[in-house]
């Protein structure tokens, strides 16, 4: 398991130079590389030596692999209107006045009054949050990018199914501590998005986010 | 009174969730539910539609009720669900899909879908303001 450890920890800067290939196309640096160390892990889980392929050579492909899913996973044609933007903007902080004042999550109704708009646009503004631009993978952000798909090899050729699709529970120590917690802290401790929200310091939106983004890691995992 | 139900037949593939997660938005909003009951309710019907992912099409089926609404997700070929739905609790540490819906909605079950397959029912209450 050390020895499984220190691999990881030597290989980080190869997913780190693979995530910043893909940096510029609507997910953050760390998001890329977070999903770049599943498939670095992945890789060395898998790794044979008899294979006489150097590991490096191994990872490479599928590392860049799990990138290209998660943008092929999270990716969408929607083009968000700016007004719908500002609104999703606002959001956040509204939800944050308006569970402060009344001691409880907020109503969609409460929210269209607070931020003088309908329930309609309050909705479109919410997924508008979560939604993500389309993104081609072969082009890149400036002349001197490399295509990343000139270095995208096989794979995940010969993954094995995992049979018990309804737990997610293999997968869970990929996740960061901070999403690890809020995990537990909400489906073992029971607490409410808000209050967890006030525990870890940060809104009941981002903490939405972080919950279902981590399931979906979790379950992207498995299949 | 006639009963107030929306079925929705939707691609099974994870872009349109999206629609289906409006759809709930604007029910929601007429039955006053909290911001956080909503996105509960989003999730179940999400990891639901997530299990969904090999057939074609998957229906959704919602119906408000007394004090709250219930939605049906089905008919899902996957019957390993049914089992992991129905199956013990998850042990401290385990995270379930039997244990986020558990978390997240007030109640569910599972039927038998007449065609083949299952249909997973999921309740949530307007809580009192």
């Amino acid at each position: 398991m050390a020895a499984r450890e220190e691999l990881v920890q030597r290989h980080l800067p190869l997913v780190r130079s693979l995530a910043r290939r893909f940096a510029g196309r609507g997910e953050s640096l760390e998001d890329l590389e977070q999903v770049g160390a599943i498939g670095l892990i992945k890789a060395i889980d898998r790794f044979e030596m008899s294979r006489e392929v150097a590991l490096t050579s191994y990872a490479t492909p599928n590392i860049v692999g799990e990138i290209k899913r998660h943008f092929r996973d999270r990716g969408s044609a929607i083009r968000i209107p700016r007004n719908l933007k500002e609104l999703s903007a606002k959001l956040g902080k509204a939800m944050e006045r308006l569970t402060a004042t009344q001691g409880r999550s907020p109503t969609i109704a409460e929210l269209a009054a607070e931020l003088d708009t309908i329930p309609e646009q309050v909705l479109e503004a919410l997924e508008a949050g979560s939604a993500r631009s389309t993104v081609s993978l072969s082009s890149g952000t400036n002349a001197d990018d490399l295509d990343p798909m000139e270095i995208v090899g096989e794979e995940d050729e010969g993954y094995d199914r995992v049979e018990d699709r309804a737990s997610l529970e293999p997968a869970i120590g990929t996740l960061p501590a901070r999403e690890r917690e809020i995990l537990r802290m909400r489906f073992e401790q029971g607490m409410t998005q808000s209050q967890i929200a006030e525990r870890v310091g940060v809104s009941q939106m981002h903490v939405s986010r972080l919950i279902r983004k981590s399931i979906d890691q979790l379950r992207d995992e498995l299949l | 009174m006639q009963p107030e139900s929306i079925e929705l037949t939707l691609p099974a593939g994870r872009e349109w969730h999206a629609v289906a997660r409006l759809v709930l938005g604007g029910v929601a909003d007429r039955l006053n539910l909290s911001f956080e009951d909503l996105d509960d309710l989003q999730l179940a019907v999400e990891r639901l539609l997530v299990e969904a992912a090999s057939q074609d099409t998957v229906m959704l089926r919602i119906d408000v009720v007394d004090h709250g609404v219930r939605v049906g997700v089905g008919p899902l070929v996957e019957r390993t669900i049914a089992d992991a739905l129905q199956g013990p609790d998850a042990e401290p540490g385990e995270l379930t899909l039997r244990r986020i819906l558990q978390t997240v909605v007030d109640s569910f079950g599972v039927e038998e879908f007449p065609e083949g397959g299952i249909v997973v029912r999921l309740q949530k209450a307007v809580r009192g303001r």
